[in-house]
């Protein structure tokens, strides 16, 4: 008997895989550009021709077989920078979406499967936090820290973006704490967190995915964003941080596109990626249980 | 329709009341919560660190008294408008150089929030009448990957190839430098013509995601049973889409352009600064290099006012406009 449901789980997650990502040309597009930006990261001492802070070069030099991007405004080469920016960039964008997701989730989770009480309070303070505006407090909190290392980055972008995923995995609890299988597992005598945890999760991981995939994307941008500023670790190098190298020095009077255009294209393209995933696997979901489910 | 209730009113104002203390609370707490002595860094900055000076900024400051005292007078002063000095304009009060900002962002962003809606509702509703269409797929998959994009690279683009190169558009701040501008017309000119590339680029990003929503929006309700009996009594398309279908696809995107108006403000603080522009983003990031704080802490608190009221105001609207809106 109990073999026989693990068979049949295990073709539930088989039919899962199947229908999320064997047979979703949208998903598997979107995961073939963040293999690649992965692998990328990975790798990069291996692609990178030249090391990344290395100032030997011509200043301002053009794109050339040497190199393929040019040369930044210290002597630096480009190319390189982009390739060991991927791995600053993913880093603080996967983490942060992490952390976002990890608060997110069991914030959710609780709010909508415990309702009552509980769930009401959480949501008012869900619902207070979530007007004041994220970046603008982002900024000030930066401002006043004596100093942005990589892990103050992850903390700050991390733990003030989950209000909406909050949100988004409470609506879809909700619907689901009504399902049967809930009470099923509450008649069998689960506790609440192994219900929230081993029942409904599952049941709303692509909604989950969703959520988190378009969380890493706004972590990313975030981390450009105030890498921009000046409110990154200025010894990182990031996409964001080379375009505020970039600005500052005046790329734009240089007509240095071979500066600009690089990292900004890839922070769209792998934000493109997470796109693609996420939101193929909202529509997959949508239509499974009948009707729009909005992030 | 039910109109709103007197306690709703109330319940939405306390609510937003209680916000605005949230954040201003942190406001206040934060500088203090992450250790150092502002009046010491002040000193060290300007007066070659005398101790001497130190003790007169703290006096000046209010920095002496007890962080309870130090909180009731932050408040006392923010009721009364009061949001204290800025350290390196000296004299000057903060209210007056945030007074000065405020209307350029507010130009920026409200005519560059209302822009991108308008044009997302078209392109959103033309997209989701041709579903499926090359349109339909290009509007969309092009959306996807702009959605991506930081809002202050195309700025910078614009400024490098439409301001640069072609020298169509100036490369910043709101107004030429010196120039005399006798008419009324000619200033407003002026400004709408230095005001195109900041709000083009913030158009072009905020409009990828809004028109996406707005697509799924005009799809959501076209499969409504009230939609569908419509086409069955046989209604042409044009009049279902007017008559029913937009209306109730705009409102959940009201209360959209509502929340986003908010949330502009602080997107428009990059893009600020890659064009000079006199706004509250630029003053707030030139605060933050002067280590300025009185000023850091007076621009987050507008923006926070700001966008409380704003979302005040929304929850006002919005039962309205659209009945359906439960009112607790």
């Amino acid at each position: 008997m109990k073999k026989e449901t693990a068979a049949r789980q295990k073709s539930d997650g088989y039919l899962m895989l199947e229908k999320y990502l064997l047979k979703n040309t949208r998903a598997k597009a979107g995961l073939l550009i963040l293999l690649f930006f992965a692998l990328v990261a990975i790798f990069a001492p291996l692609i990178a021709p030249y090391e990344p802070k290395d100032i030997s070069f011509m200043p301002w030099e053009k794109p050339s077989l040497a190199h393929p991007l040019g040369v930044n405004s210290y002597g630096q080469d480009i190319f390189s920078q982009v390739v060991y920016g991927t791995q600053v960039t993913m880093a603080v964008g996967v983490m942060a979406g992490l952390l976002t997701s990890f608060i997110g989730i069991f914030v959710g989770l609780l709010a909508g499967y415990k309702g009552g009480r509980t769930g009401e309070v959480l949501m008012r303070i869900v619902d207070v936090f979530l007007v004041v505006p994220t970046l603008a407090f982002m900024i000030v909190l930066a401002a006043f820290l004596p100093s942005m290392g990589i892990w103050n980055l992850i903390i700050i972008i991390g733990g003030l973006n989950w209000l909406w995923m909050a949100r988004s995995i409470r609506s879809q609890t909700l619907s689901e704490a009504r399902r049967e299988y809930v009470d099923a597992a509450k008649v069998q005598g689960m506790g609440t967190l192994e219900i929230m945890f081993r029942e409904i999760l599952p049941n709303i991981i692509p909604v989950v995915t969703a959520n988190m995939v378009m969380v890493i994307t706004s972590a990313m941008l975030t981390e450009a964003t105030l890498s921009f500023l000046g409110l990154g670790d200025p010894s990182l190098i990031s996409w964001g941080q080379m375009l505020s190298v970039s600005f500052d020095n005046n790329a734009i009077l240089y007509n240095a596109w071979w500066w600009m255009l690089p990292p900004g294209l890839c922070i769209a393209t792998l934000g493109f990626s997470f796109m693609l995933i996420g939101n193929s696997f909202l529509d997959i979901y949508a239509n499974d249980r009948g009707g729009a489910v909005k992030l | 329709m039910k109109g709103i209730t007197v306690k709703y009113v109330c319940k939405r104002f306390f609510s937003a009341l209680f916000t605005l203390w949230v954040a201003l609370t942190f406001n206040f707490l934060l500088p203090r919560m992450m250790g150092g002595d502002p009046a010491e860094f002040l000193a060290s900055q300007t007066a070659l660190g005398s101790a001497e000076y130190a003790q007169q900024v703290r006096e000046q400051f209010g920095l002496d008294k007890s962080v309870f005292e130090q909180y009731i007078r932050y408040l006392g002063g923010l009721v009364r408008g009061d949001l204290g000095v800025s350290y390196t304009n000296f004299p000057i009060p903060v209210t007056e150089i945030i007074t000065q900002a405020i209307p350029w962002t507010l130009l920026v962003v409200l005519v560059s929030t209302l822009l991108s809606f308008l044009i997302a509702w078209i392109i959103g509703t033309l997209a989701a009448l041709k579903k499926g269409s090359w349109f339909d797929n290009l509007a969309v998959g092009t959306s996807f990957y702009i959605q991506s994009i930081p809002y202050f690279w195309v700025g910078m683009l614009l400024v490098m190839g439409l301001g640069y190169h072609l020298g169509w558009f100036p490369m910043g701040h709101a107004m030429t430098p010196g120039a005399e501008l006798s008419s009324f017309w000619a200033k407003a000119g002026n400004i709408a013509y230095h005001a195109c590339l900041p709000v083009l680029s913030l158009v072009i990003v905020s409009l990828a995601g809004r028109m996406i929503m707005m697509r799924s929006n005009i799809l959501q309700v076209f499969s409504e049973d009230y939609i569908v009996l419509a086409q069955a009594k046989g209604l042409r398309r044009g009049k279902i889409l007017t008559k029913y279908a937009l209306r109730n696809a705009l409102l959940p995107s009201f209360t959209g352009l509502m929340l986003s108006l908010g949330q502009a403000v602080g997107g428009a603080i990059a893009t600020e600064i890659i064009f000079s522009y006199p706004g509250i983003g630029l003053t707030i990031m030139n605060a933050i290099l002067s280590h300025d704080y009185p000023l850091v802490q007076g621009c987050f608190a507008i923006i926070a006012l700001s966008v409380v009221a704003i979302n005040f105001l929304a929850d006002l609207i919005y039962p309205l406009i659209d009945p359906r809106v439960s009112l607790d």
